[in-house]
């Protein structure tokens, strides 16, 4: 492969990339660019992994009549914080997180699954943003990656005793590189045409980097500040959903 | 939230046709959108949408943003396919000192793909106008979407305006001290901010939870029963899907 060659255009659309994050949303996939193929594909993924969360939903509500209303309400907070601008420095603009990481780190990866398809559902219908026949795979990359990769890496570091704060840092950060690297590879995979999968993924992967590497980082302080705030304001809560132990929580300010 | 007003869904015939059928014709047309090769017939769904919005008094700022967004994405990816898939070279630039090709073919594609967003976004950006959230959700009810997602979208949508109040009045007085000057501060404010929120959902759960119960909620939510279809209306949704599918054939 011809590395110049493939440099300067992939700069080239990086620099497109650049010019277009002030409006967006995380990374979904608008409406129409997958192929019907594919975006029944990634509906049929994420079938199994909604299936699950409501089946957990259904388990954890049972004897909790809060829950559901606990559900749907963090749903909505999601989506106003995946709405809010926050500033990517190396673009000079703003752009938005998704939310997922501190969704499963709080709730599960499988009721996280539940919150992103129904944040989506309604980014799609009422802001554009993703929709309606890319929404399996945008649950897939947002919810089931992001929420799965969010959730495994915050325990395994919870389990070698990092800090509350670094692991929801680091678990932050990769939630939403894993829904990039996803969303990348499902853009590839759908407007290649004839042409090889791999390369166009990673030209894919490079053209985004300069909005998504700096705004997964972003990601991560604010799901870090926002699990440092409930630590500090309300420790019982992270008692109750096993985040901590009991004798973590802390005095309330 | 200006953009999900639903102030101008109540004003115009569509905002009284049966949800139902709105989302089968739109299902409908994004199919065929999305099977279509070639760029006519996303076009002329985008411009029938177009339409639709003007007959609908959508405001042409709100018209604007929502399709600000996909436009945006698909320009990228004219540009992808343009210089990264094809063989028919169409012109070379130098960048950076390399010489780059666009190619006619991948031009064509990325096109194409542009296209299929337009008339695809058009479509559900005229559901969305056209429909009522509750109505949309009454609709997914009836087609045996599972209650557990029907539940969470109805408490989610009822709550993002209040957490949504909430969050600009924390964002307003950030906003006033200063809270956003600065990369570190604008990053500390949006922390606090984001853990407000979800302080402030936990604690709205609880007392939504006992409010319910205290109106004899079990863990069910009732939703919106659907009247029987109008007749009329079923066969003006049948004589478009089909006319659109004379369009989508030719």
């Amino acid at each position: 492969m011809n590395v110049r060659k493939v440099l300067a255009p992939t700069l080239l659309a990086a620099g497109c990339s650049l010019l277009t994050v002030s409006d967006a949303h995380a990374m979904h996939i608008s409406e129409g660019i997958l192929p019907y193929g594919w975006a029944a594909f990634w509906f049929l993924a994420s079938a199994p992994f909604v299936a699950y969360g409501l089946r957990r939903l259904g388990q954890a509500s049972e004897g909790d009549l809060s829950f559901k209303p606990l559900v749907g309400l963090l749903t909505a907070a999601v989506f106003i914080i995946s709405c809010m601008p926050i500033p990517v420095p190396v673009a000079g603009t703003a752009s938005h997180p998704c939310g997922t990481g501190i969704s499963a780190i709080l709730l599960g990866p499988a009721i996280s699954v539940l919150v992103a398809a129904a944040a989506l559902f309604i980014q799609a219908l009422f802001l554009s943003h993703g929709g309606l026949s890319t929404l399996g795979a945008n649950i897939f990359s947002m919810g089931v990656m992001g929420s799965f990769t969010g959730f495994v890496v915050f325990r395994l570091l919870r389990r070698f005793k990092v800090s509350l704060a670094a692991a929801a840092l680091i678990a932050g950060i990769l939630a939403d590189w894993a829904t990039y690297v996803t969303t990348s590879f499902e853009l590839a995979a759908g407007i290649r045409g004839d042409a090889p999968l791999l390369p166009l993924f990673l030209k894919i992967m490079v053209a985004f980097i300069p909005t998504q590497l700096p705004l997964g980082i972003l990601e991560g302080m604010m799901t870090a500040g926002m699990i440092s705030l409930l630590h500090r304001k309300r420790p019982d809560l992270l008692v109750k959903m096993r985040l901590i132990e009991p004798e973590e929580s802390v005095p309330c300010n | 939230m200006h953009l999900f007003s639903e102030e101008f869904k109540t004003a115009h015939m569509l905002a009284g046709t049966d949800a139902r059928l709105k989302l089968l014709v739109a299902s409908g047309l994004l199919v065929m959108v999305l099977t279509y090769h070639g760029f006519l017939f996303p076009l002329f769904v985008g411009m029938a949408s177009l339409l639709l919005c003007v007959w609908m008094r959508v405001p042409l700022k709100l018209f604007v943003l929502r399709f600000s967004e996909p436009a945006l994405v698909a320009l990228i990816l004219i540009v992808i396919k343009m210089f990264f898939a094809g063989h028919d070279e169409l012109f070379s630039v130098s960048l950076f000192g390399v010489s780059i090709s666009a190619y006619k073919d991948g031009l064509i594609d990325g096109l194409m793909i542009a296209s299929r967003i337009v008339g695809a976004v058009s479509v559900i950006t005229v559901l969305g106008f056209a429909t009522p959230f509750t109505d949309v959700i009454a609709a997914l009810s009836w087609f045996r979407v599972p209650k557990g997602l029907i539940e969470i979208l109805m408490f989610a949508y009822r709550y993002i305006f209040m957490l949504f109040e909430d969050a600009m009045v924390i964002y307003n007085a950030q906003k006033n001290r200063l809270g956003y000057s600065n990369i570190r501060r604008g990053l500390s404010s949006f922390g606090i901010l984001a853990g407000s929120l979800t302080l402030k959902a936990f604690e709205h759960s609880q007392n939504t939870a006992v409010a319910m119960a205290q109106r004899g909620y079990d863990g069910n939510m009732p939703v919106l029963k659907h009247r029987p279809f109008k007749p009329s209306e079923v066969i003006v949704s049948i004589f478009l899907i089909v006319i659109m599918g004379l369009a989508w054939k030719i």
